[in-house]
């Protein structure tokens, strides 16, 4: 046998073995995202009918939300104002070091409100919130109870998912504004003090902060973070094959395979909102 | 892959379904209060920032003109003593090339606007480009909705190159003055020189006369006029003696005075015959003054008289028979 002949041989089962793990490697990539747009088309579909909001869904939708928000909401206001209060003293005082006071207010705003809180709200209601809730979903559907759902004639998505999707949509709406506003009231207190005489000045720096174009990309990047954040996980405890080497992982493993999935989301989401507002 | 809209393995066991978690107590009252809070954060955040903006304000429309928006954006503020009054409402390129920047001042505050008012647009080195309104006097009529208004620009960057240029030329004269070849240094040699002259043997007068042969001769005419101020102070104290010593000058010209003086009261004695000559004469003029009074009288007689003569020569001549006739005959 040439030995030539066989190394050419052996590079090239090595190469084919490359391209097939790739070519096997995005097809699940690729079947992973269809399967996520689809639920997330589903939920939305089922989130606008009016037969979802049944006696016993209404009950379902509003245990999930009282129960993701409920415990979370005062939690997550008192950790985000004191985070706030002292990134609103630090930037104030660096600004005044600077000699650059005036432009404090601007970059509180922009910072805080525009950039952090979103961020940490969808963070916080990921790690607190949905992701147990998938990893629930996910243990529910290895025990039958989706199934034995089906034959009893409830539809599970509507029945699990969809009150879990909606809790975890709500809640980051809801944290973000609160927090926001938290924010700004924190910032005017840190910067004028308890008086009223500064709230004109405020009114009109928040106004010039939150043009048209602005305030629509933050609105816009709080609905998709709140929705990577629901439908994510609940996609992928629900879509996840049975046949895939994803079975014979832990299940540690795959909330962290869920969780990654989820923050490079959300990544994207940012930069495409930083993009949107700074370009 | 299964199939996305039936998610649930039909593989999977199919034990009883679990009781599910007790429920929270009023869970649907607890969920509509913190969709409603939801609700109304998101509604009051929403209203806020149209308040924040102005979109609840009624507000006048004010034009300004200006070569270049640089800097300006929609939504800046336009100032009055240092007091927001207005908004960048558009910027927009008008058919001549201009900037037309629409403000939208507040109602309330549009009255700090009169017709007198100018506006400035000033760009800083640092920081934001301002637009400023300023009214000197305060009694003119109001500054009309929608008025047109040409902006004056003063930027602060604009000067940089001007400054660069000065400064550059200002380093090339400089350069030319400490050249080595320069007039300055020139000068600065000459004035080594002067002084190491003036510290020399001879100081300043070595150094003003240029040479040490000038400077010996100068001394020695300092000396030579030393000598004679001495004689000078010698024939002074003779003359004093002369002239004011025992039997000088001065005594004869004391004896002389005194004469003098006796002259003057004699001269002053024929002068006062004199004046009384004169009042005499001052009599005879008035008397002479008189007699020609007297002698216009005599005069007006003599002219009577002369007429009567005059007259009786006439009549003599009409009557005397020789009298020749005076008529002329023309051939």
């Amino acid at each position: 046998m040439n030995p030539k002949s066989s190394f050419s041989d052996k590079s090239l089962d090595a190469s084919t073995g490359f391209l097939k793990r790739t070519h096997e490697r995005a097809r699940r990539w690729l079947a992973r995202a269809w399967r996520t747009l689809h639920f997330a088309a589903l939920i939305l579909s089922l989130a606008f009918s009016p037969a979802t909001y049944s006696r016993d869904n209404r009950a379902a939708i509003a245990t999930q939300i009282v129960g993701g928000m409920w415990p979370n909401l005062l939690w997550f206001t008192v950790l985000c104002a004191l985070i706030s209060l002292v990134l609103i003293r630090i930037v104030v005082v660096t600004a005044l070091s600077y000699g650059l006071s005036k432009y404090a207010l601007e970059m509180v705003v922009r910072v805080l409100v525009l950039e952090l809180i979103p961020l940490t709200a969808a963070a916080f209601v990921a790690l607190r919130c949905t992701l147990p809730d998938g990893v629930e979903l996910a243990e529910m559907r290895a025990r039958g109870d989706l199934t034995a759902f089906r034959r009893e004639g409830i539809d599970p998505v509507r029945r699990e998912a969809l009150p879990r999707v909606m809790a975890g949509v709500f809640s980051v709406l809801t944290l973000v504004a609160v927090s926001c506003i938290t924010s700004l009231v924190l910032a005017y207190l840190s910067i004028y003090g308890f008086t009223p005489w500064g709230i004109a000045g405020y009114n009109r720096v928040v106004g010039q902060v939150f043009s048209p174009a602005v305030s629509m990309i933050l609105l816009l990047k709080t609905v998709f973070f709140s929705l990577a954040v629901s439908l994510i996980p609940m996609a992928s405890s629900l879509y996840d094959e049975a046949n895939m080497s994803m079975q014979s992982r832990s299940k540690a493993a795959r909330e962290l395979a869920s969780m990654v999935r989820l923050f490079s989301v959300i990544l994207l989401i940012e930069v495409a909102s930083l993009m949107g507002n700074y370009y | 892959m299964n199939e996305p809209s039936n998610p649930i393995p039909e593989t999977a066991p199919t034990p009883p379904l679990q009781s599910p978690a007790p429920p929270l107590p009023n869970v649907q009252i607890k969920a509509a209060m913190l969709l409603v809070l939801m609700l109304v954060l998101v509604g009051g955040s929403v209203i806020y920032l149209m308040y924040a903006r102005g979109a609840f304000e009624s507000t006048q429309k004010l034009v300004l003109v200006a070569d270049d928006s640089e800097g300006v954006v929609v939504g800046m503020d336009l100032t009055f003593s240092g007091f927001p009054i207005g908004r960048v409402s558009r910027i927009a390129l008008s058919p001549t090339g201009n900037v037309h920047m629409t403000v939208d001042v507040a109602q309330a505050d549009a009255h700090w606007l009169r017709s007198s008012s100018i506006f400035t647009l000033e760009r800083g080195l640092v920081g934001n480009t301002r637009l400023r309104a300023y009214s000197g006097i305060l009694t003119d009529p109001l500054l009309q909705g929608g008025a047109t208004r040409n902006l004056l620009v003063g930027d602060a960057s604009a000067e940089i190159p001007h400054l660069v240029a000065a400064a550059k030329e200002l380093i090339q004269n400089l350069k030319t003055l400490t050249a080595a070849d320069s007039s300055l240094d020139a000068s600065l040699s000459n004035v080594k020189i002067l002084t190491e002259k003036l510290s020399g043997r001879n100081g300043a007068l070595g150094a003003l006369l240029g040479d040490e042969k000038n400077a010996q001769k100068l001394i020695l005419a300092l000396d030579q006029a030393n000598s004679l101020l001495a004689k000078v102070d010698n024939l002074a104290a003779k003359a004093d003696t002369q002239v004011f010593g025992p039997g000088g000058l001065m005594k004869d010209t004391q004896a002389t005075i005194v004469q003098l003086n006796g002259l003057l009261l004699e001269a002053r004695a024929s002068l006062k015959k004199v004046d009384a000559v004169l009042v005499e004469a001052q009599a005879v003029g008035a008397n002479a003054r008189a007699g020609t009074a007297d002698l216009g009288a005599l005069r007006a007689d003599i002219e009577t008289s002369l007429r009567k003569v005059d007259h009786l020569v006439n009549e003599i001549n009409r009557k005397w028979p020789f009298r020749h006739d005076a008529e002329l005959k023309l051939p």
